[in-house]
């Protein structure tokens, strides 16, 4: 998809249907909007505690479940200190 | 085809996108497809204390099936040019 | 009257062609209304509005599970793209 091409490569951030945030570097895309992201991982945010990164690894995600994808700033990205970012995790799609 | 018309016209203008999770996106729109998904730059967050997800995310792609609203200004539409665009529609597609 | 204005609508989408330019009511998935002007409007139902007041219908609950009396929260925009997968239904206001 055209709007993406400037991701490739990129750190992107991919927020899911469900409202799971997944971030990685964006290595393929297609007109369906599948992904494939290296080095993903999933940021859980909860509002107790800091957010949780879980590796993922190699990820191939279906078009269908994507809500949006974020190009993400790496500086910026570096400098925030994610274990103190405590929010509700983003709520589903729904209407 | 009007519709996706219409986004073009808003190209490089401010517009905030509120989406079906309740996230509320505002940026300059850089394009649009025929699906209604859209890229936006240099956005932020309406919320960020509530939605602190994209405080390192500066362009986004957004799927046009997760929007529920897009808000403008009003400044940015010609409504007259718009009602008549629709009729041409309407009488052409024998809508 | 009636007979121009079935002369004229002989489809679901013909009411709403006859609302351009005018006021509009909509109900929308999510306990949402909203009303404006029409200015456009597709097959999908997509529209765009102007002078939009929505209202939101919300029904909070409390910590035992009660349901709490309805409240309404509404906010007025000047400019509104809606996306026709939310319409339920779209009606002329007088």
């Amino acid at each position: 998809m055209a709007a993406l091409d400037g991701f490739r490569d990129q750190l992107v951030q991919v927020v899911l249907y469900d409202g799971r945030v997944i971030v990685g570097k964006l290595k393929g895309n297609d007109n369906f909007c599948n992904l494939i992201l290296s080095d993903s991982v999933e940021r859980e945010y909860s509002s107790d505690k800091g957010v949780e990164m879980i590796p993922l690894g190699l990820y191939m995600i279906k078009g269908d479940n994507i809500a949006l994808i974020g190009q993400v700033d790496e500086d910026k990205d570096g400098s925030l200190d994610y274990s103190e970012v405590m929010a509700e995790p983003l709520a589903e799609i729904r209407y | 085809m009007l519709i996706f018309s219409f986004f073009k016209t808003l190209t490089d203008q401010v517009i905030t996108v509120e989406l079906k999770n309740d996230l509320c996106i505002t940026g300059t729109l850089k394009s649009v497809d025929q699906f209604l998904n859209i890229r936006l730059d240099g956005i932020r967050v309406e919320d960020p204390e509530r939605h602190p997800h994209m405080l390192a995310v500066k362009n986004v792609f957004i799927r046009g099936s997760v929007v529920r609203y897009v808000r403008m200004a009003a400044r940015a539409v010609d409504t007259t040019l718009l009602e008549d665009a629709t009729r041409r529609e309407a009488h052409n597609t024998g809508k | 009257m009636e007979d121009a204005v079935n002369a004229t609508i002989s489809e679901p989408l013909d009411i709403v062609k006859l609302s351009l330019g005018e006021r509009v009511f909509m109900k929308m998935r999510g306990d949402r209304t909203i009303t404006g002007t029409l200015h456009a409007y597709d097959a999908h139902m997509n529209v765009v509005l102007s002078n939009v007041e929505e209202s939101i219908h919300i029904v909070d609950v409390n910590e035992d599970g009660i349901p709490q009396a309805p409240r309404v929260e509404r906010r007025s925009l000047e400019m509104l793209f809606v996306r026709g997968d939310g319409v339920i239904l779209l009606s002329p206001t007088q």
